[in-house]
């Protein structure tokens, strides 16, 4: 399904009256009356930098006083070299204990005492509109607070964005048979042609559409597929590199790479919230107003959606990463 | 406010405006502290059912938009971008999934306003609409849209705002908006519609609505589904850019005689075959004058209502003109 896409201006229309940008939903008066919880943010935030350029690159959520610290492990696989600041205060030499694939989430050891975790425990659910405060961009010694709104139904999040093939299909009767070829694809680099029809895929039979995906939803990107295909009389034994689904207009209205989180789907529970999260301010933890914990950033979808754990959740991923 | 121009059918339509007090939550000119956050909070909680209720998914020829109902019998508020065309088939689809027919109405293709009417049977949920123009600069507003398209298990979108400009055509928040909030409604905190998703900005956070008034100068046109305009919003079918996809002589018993058909295309789509004989275009005899004058002033997309005999059977369809291969 194609999407109507908002009409993107690039010029601001007719001038009128504005509100300052101060006075804006993210901007820093909003931020001053949120102070309150922001102190939560301070103390059980954890802040990762990259040592090669000292940027800070992730957040993560304190979870125990002897700095046991969760984070998204997918991002964190990406920096070899990195140091934590939890409040104002750096701790080198960071220790991956464990990772949970299943909810992209990584365990993490500091050197740390008398750090304030967050409280897992009396978990509770969150209607929509409710605010939350999430990590907007950091100083070196303050976390910033940034306001968003419980926007959608709490729920499981399917693994999406298969690897393609990067052909087009047409069903015709019973056979399923290939419409185009994209342009340097790995469909086309294996030889496939218009009309070929699709007999096998890893020696399985592919009846329709659907199988096809199927099997392609566990294959990653780069991840190789041996075809059968039947080309008028012959029949060919052809093998394909898959690739990574193209950026949809959505994701390009987000920011792309540079903003969303790679990771954004895949997930068996989230909170979804309406804070604009890039893929470098997730990881931290996630609080109402009154400062209660309810949740851990675990990807920024896209310019409306962002994905946290919900904190139930998160305590059992906890337990099961330190019995690990 | 543009009462002038109004007919009581048009009041009629539209649900009344309840006497509206600002709620207090917008005296201060940004929240002080926690409790005002509250405040803004229950607020929107306390509209939000019903707002979420009455926020639709327009879907249509593959592409998806959002929508409001703003009366008990259905009639729906959008995007002029959405619809694209008067008189246009599209399929209504509530929160919880239940499908309904919807016929597009009227558009502004200058502003981006369009109507839509629900052709199943209400009563419908549906939201009140802010026609006192009551909102002001720096009001919370909140913004609800199927961004990206439907999906059930989410839901509806819901996002929280102010309004940041003010302009005749254009208002603007700090909303953001996405690809399939498009049509969808903004409304103030007392759960009035004020606006109707359009456009982004360049910059991350800036989103625009096309307000209320906006539609309420043009409400007669739009209720009788007129295309207003030359906008760059929807664009007018071209004439004469529209396709049948099927070569005809004079019959001797009188009407067309299909004698060759473009593989696919429209009239072999609606079933139509050779040595069929067209007897009616738009309820009159068909000729070989009356089609070609039809075809001139008809683009790709615009419909043509045909009658034709199969052998002994009479058929009758509205065909929709394709492009010009």
């Amino acid at each position: 399904m194609k999407i109507i896409s908002l009409i993107l201006l690039l010029a601001l229309p007719v001038a009128g009256n504005t509100l300052p940008s101060e006075k804006r939903k993210n901007g820093p008066l909003i931020r001053k009356a949120l102070a309150p919880v922001q102190v939560s943010l301070q103390e059980s935030s954890a802040v990762f930098y990259n040592e090669e350029d000292s940027r800070p690159f992730l957040y993560g959520t304190v979870v125990s006083e002897d700095g046991f610290i969760l984070t998204k492990a997918s991002d964190l696989g990406k920096v070899e070299n990195y140091y934590v600041r939890v409040g104002a205060k750096k701790y080198r030499s960071p220790k991956l204990i464990q990772q949970d694939e299943v909810w992209d989430v990584a365990l993490i050891k500091i050197e740390g005492q008398d750090l304030r975790a967050v409280d897992m425990s009396d978990p509770i659910e969150l209607t929509h509109g409710t605010w939350t405060v999430s990590n907007g961009a950091t100083e070196r010694r303050l976390r910033r607070a940034r306001p968003g709104i419980v926007s959608a139904n709490k729920r499981k999040i399917p693994k999406g964005g298969n690897p393609v093939l990067g052909v087009s299909l047409d069903t015709k009767g019973e056979r399923l048979v290939i419409k185009d070829v994209g342009a340097n694809s790995g469909a086309e680099k294996a030889g496939l042609k218009i009309d070929d029809e699709l007999l096998e895929i890893d020696s399985v039979e592919i009846e329709n559409q659907k199988t096809l995906s199927e099997h392609l939803s566990g294959k990653s990107a780069g991840d190789s597929v041996k075809l059968k295909v039947k080309r008028g009389d012959e029949t060919l034994d052809l093998e394909a590199e898959l690739m990574a689904p193209q950026m949809n207009r959505n994701d390009q209205l987000s920011g792309g790479p540079e903003q969303q989180s790679e990771r954004r789907t895949g997930f068996p529970m989230v909170i979804q919230h309406e804070t604009m999260l890039t893929r470098r301010t997730v990881g931290g933890p996630l609080f109402t107003l009154n400062g209660k914990f309810v949740g851990m950033n675990i990807a920024a979808v896209n310019r409306v959606e962002a994905f946290a754990i919900p904190s139930k959740e998160l305590a059992e991923v906890l337990k099961g990463l330190r019995e690990d | 406010m543009i009462f002038g121009k109004w007919t009581a059918a048009a009041l009629f339509l539209l649900p009344l405006a309840s006497e509206a007090a600002r709620p207090s939550l917008n005296d201060k000119e940004v929240p002080q502290n926690l409790d005002d956050f509250r405040e803004i909070q229950e607020a929107l909680q306390a509209n939000l059912e019903k707002a979420r209720a009455a926020t639709v998914c327009l879907q249509m020829g593959g592409g998806s938009g959002s929508a409001v109902i703003i009366s008990e019998d259905g009639l729906v508020l959008t995007a002029a971008h959405v619809t694209g065309k008067v008189n246009e088939e599209i399929t209504v689809v509530m929160e919880d999934g239940r499908e309904l027919k919807g016929v597009s109405l009227g558009l502004n293709s200058e502003t981006d306003s369009a109507m839509l009417q629900i052709v199943d049977k209400g009563p419908f949920p549906f939201v009140e609409v802010d026609l006192e123009d009551t909102t002001e600069l720096g009001d919370w507003v909140f913004s609800l849209g199927h961004s990206g398209g439907f999906d059930k298990e989410r839901g509806v979108n819901v996002r929280v705002g102010r309004l940041v400009r003010e302009a005749d055509s254009t208002i603007q928040s700090d909303c953001m908006l996405i690809g399939g909030d498009s049509g969808g409604p903004l409304f103030n905190m007392e759960g009035q519609l004020i606006g109707i998703h359009s456009r982004v900005g360049a910059s991350r956070e800036e989103s625009m609505h096309v307000p209320v008034r906006e539609f309420q100068s043009h409400w007669d046109e739009l209720l009788k589904g007129e295309f207003i305009g030359e906008g760059s919003f929807a664009q007018k079918a071209v004439p004469g850019s529209g396709f049948l996809g099927v070569i005809v002589e004079e019959a001797e018993e009188g009407g067309l005689r299909v004698t060759e058909l473009y593989p696919e295309g429209v009239v072999e789509r609606a079933g139509l075959k050779v040595g069929d004989r067209i007897i009616e275009i738009e309820g009159e005899d068909a000729s070989r004058v009356l089609l070609t004058a039809k075809l001139e002033k008809l683009g790709a997309g615009d419909k043509l209502k045909l009658k034709w005999m199969s052998g002994e059977e009479a058929k009758e369809e509205t065909l929709k003109l394709a492009e010009k291969p």
